[in-house]
Parts: C-alpha cells; sequence; structure tokens
C-alpha cells in the first residue's frame, strides 16, 4: 500500500506545469485501485495550497493527503499527509514533512533544506523504529516529491513534441533518484466539474521499483494554464489504478 | 457432473454472500457470477423434485447482487471526519511554523 500512495504522489508530482500557484486551491480526486478486474474506489485524494507567514518570511504551503473512504477504514485506515513549505515564487522547499498511517504502519519524515540546497537534515521514524536523525547531501536541483509537483507547472507542454522528455531528481525516503516525463500527445478527457477538457497525456518513469512497465504510468493535465491533473493512471508491481480529478476549486 | 456444479454453486454462492457484506464494491460481482453460472447448470441438469434446492441457492446470489449492485449506486463513497487526522495536520503545521522561524534565525 505505501508503493500505492507512494506511485500516486509520484505521478502527481509530474502534474503541474506553466502556471503560477496560487494559494487556496483543492483538487480532490477518487483513488481507485484494480481488483480482480474491476476498479474499485479505495481513497480520497487531496491537493492543497495555502500561504504561512513567518515572522521574517512567507511560505506556500502545499498538502497532498490521503484518506480510505470510511467503508474501508475498518479493513485497512489509510490517512496519509505530505506537506512542502515552499518559497512562493521560485517554489524551492525550505520543509518536507510526511506522515503515513496505513494500517498498522506508521511512520514519520521531515526534511528541512538548508540555505546552500545541498543539504537535507533529515528526522525520521516509525511505529518499529525509534527517531532517527541524519544529514545528507544532494544535488543543488533535487527537489523533495511534494514541491516539485508544483515546481513542475512552469514546463511549457505547448511546445513539447509528441516523444519529447524532460528529466528530474527527486528525493525519497533519503534517497535520491532521476524521474523522466515524456509527453505523449493531447487528448480529451473528463475533469470533475470542469467538465471535459483537452488534456496533455504524460508518460512518467522512475529508476525505482515503485512503478512497473513503459508507458504505463500515465498523467492528463488540462491543456491550459492551469495544468491541472485529470487522470492519472498507474502501474505498480502489486496491480494497477488510477486517480481521477472529482472537485475543482480555488483554481 | 450434477453433484460437482452443485457443490460449486453452494461454495460460491456463500463466497458471494461473504463478498456482498464486506465493504469489497464490484469484487463482489465475480463469486456472483460464478455461483449464477454453476447455479443455472445444476438447474438444468436436475429433475423436478432437485430443483427446489438449486433455485434456493440461487435466490441467495441473486439476493447478492441485487445487494451488491445497491450498495454501489445509492451508497456514496465518503471520507469519516477523523478529528485525530484533522488534529494532527493542525500540529502539524504549527510545528512547521516553528522550524521556519528556526530557519528564518539561521
Amino acid at each position: 500500500m505505501r508503493k500505492f500512495i507512494f506511485t500516486i504522489i509520484l505521478i502527481l508530482s509530474y502534474s503541474f506545469s506553466f502556471s503560477q500557484i496560487k494559494p487556496n486551491e483543492r483538487l480532490v480526486y477518487a483513488a481507485s485501485y484494480n481488483m480482480s478486474g474491476l476498479m474499485t474506489q479505495l481513497a480520497e485524494v487531496t491537493m492543497e495550497t495555502e500561504m504561512m507567514k513567518t515572522s521574517k518570511n512567507t511560505f506556500l504551503h502545499l498538502s497532498i493527503q490521503a484518506a480510505t473512504f470510511s467503508k474501508w477504514d475498518s479493513f485497512f485506515k489509510i490517512r496519509d499527509l505530505y506537506e512542502s513549505y515552499v518559497n512562493p515564487i521560485t517554489l524551492q522547499a525550505s520543509l518536507y514533512k510526511r506522515s503515513i498511517k496505513e494500517g498498522g504502519y506508521s511512520k514519520t519524515e521531515k526534511y528541512i533544506f538548508k540555505s546552500d540546497r545541498k543539504t537535507i537534515i533529515s528526522t525520521s521514524k516509525t511505529n518499529s523504529k525509534p527517531e532517527t536523525k541524519k544529514t545528507f547531501t544532494v544535488g543543488t536541483s533535487t527537489q523533495d516529491i511534494v514541491s516539485v509537483i508544483y515546481k513542475l507547472r512552469t514546463i511549457d507542454f505547448q511546445n513539447y513534441k509528441n516523444g519529447q522528455t524532460k528529466s528530474f531528481v527527486i528525493v525519497f525516503d533519503e534517497t535520491e533518484f532521476p524521474v523522466l516525463v515524456k509527453f505523449m500527445g493531447i487528448e480529451t478527457v473528463s475533469t470533475g466539474n470542469l467538465g471535459t477538457k483537452n488534456c496533455y497525456k504524460i508518460s512518467i518513469s522512475a529508476k525505482t521499483n515503485a512503478l512497473k512497465g513503459k508507458d504505463k504510468n500515465l498523467i492528463w493535465l488540462t491543456a491550459d494554464t492551469k495544468k491541472i491533473p485529470a487522470l492519472i493512471k498507474f502501474s505498480i508491481p502489486v496491480g494497477t489504478g488510477q486517480l481521477t480529478l472529482s472537485n475543482a476549486t480555488g483554481i | 457432473m450434477r453433484k460437482l456444479f452443485l457443490f460449486l454453486a453452494i461454495i460460491f454462492t456463500c463466497l458471494s454472500i461473504v463478498f456482498a457484506s464486506l465493504p469489497l464494491g464490484t469484487l463482489a460481482l465475480i463469486p456472483i457470477g460464478i455461483a449464477l453460472v454453476f447455479g443455472f447448470l445444476t438447474l438444468k441438469k436436475s429433475d423436478l423434485k432437485q430443483q427446489k434446492v438449486v433455485k434456493v441457492i440461487l435466490l441467495f446470489a441473486i439476493l447478492s447482487l441485487v445487494f451488491v449492485v445497491g450498495k454501489e449506486i445509492f451508497t456514496k463513497d465518503e471520507v469519516e471526519v477523523d478529528k485525530q487526522f484533522d488534529t494532527k495536520k493542525t500540529e502539524s503545521k504549527k510545528e512547521a511554523k516553528k522550524d521556519l522561524e528556526d530557519l528564518d534565525g539561521l
């Protein structure tokens, strides 16, 4: 299930581009999983943005939360929260937080990005292991998985040709790995309360065991300046699933 | 052959009832479909006296089908209001603000 959530977040992380990120944006998705050939709705995934002011700075708080529908809670309850506090203009993260609770497993993780952009102070804790602190170095362009979602709004897919790619580096579970985004054309997709829209079809691949198959992890972004992820299909070692946009507000 | 079909129909009808009572959504349609197939096959191979039991099995499979389809149509998928999770989110924001204030001071 952790791979399932990670995959969703990873795919979402390639979902925005070429658009200003506004605070108070709320996107709600229904997450379905393929059970013996039948798509079964499992959870709700919500992505939100809001401003946060400190005494000296203003940050944009980006959050992604996943919660199972109540009928599943007694069997396998998921309450995941991924957060990133970024510079509202550059979208560079200063703080990344992850708190997951999936069935009997729980984990909290925090990355503090030092000003040199190369050093991360990480604090991690699971229900079976005590809190550990670690300092590690990453590339200057490496980002956490949440902030990269919004950072990617700077990609102008309008000028992309079919098959054109762009690569990124993400840090997750204290490990850096490259991710490749491939433009695959434009298709019409239903986008919840926004109606039916032309969308950019994007394929995501990463050097990680979490994703499976070639061009089987796909995301459709509205082909406008907002680049809202309308539909996400994923393929992981334990099966396939999708996220469909059900409601978008504050965009 | 009739006995085998009857056995399978009973097994899959039992599974249908179990699946239908669990929150497995449309996944329950699989055992229901199989139960119906074996139920009708058994019915075809049964004489009038033997048909009563098979009809009862089919009735349970059909009731499971109606229950599952009804649940899918009328039950709205909702996330329960989780005060613990809401508190966690609020606390996380407070902690983050403190961490960011500390970063400002560096």
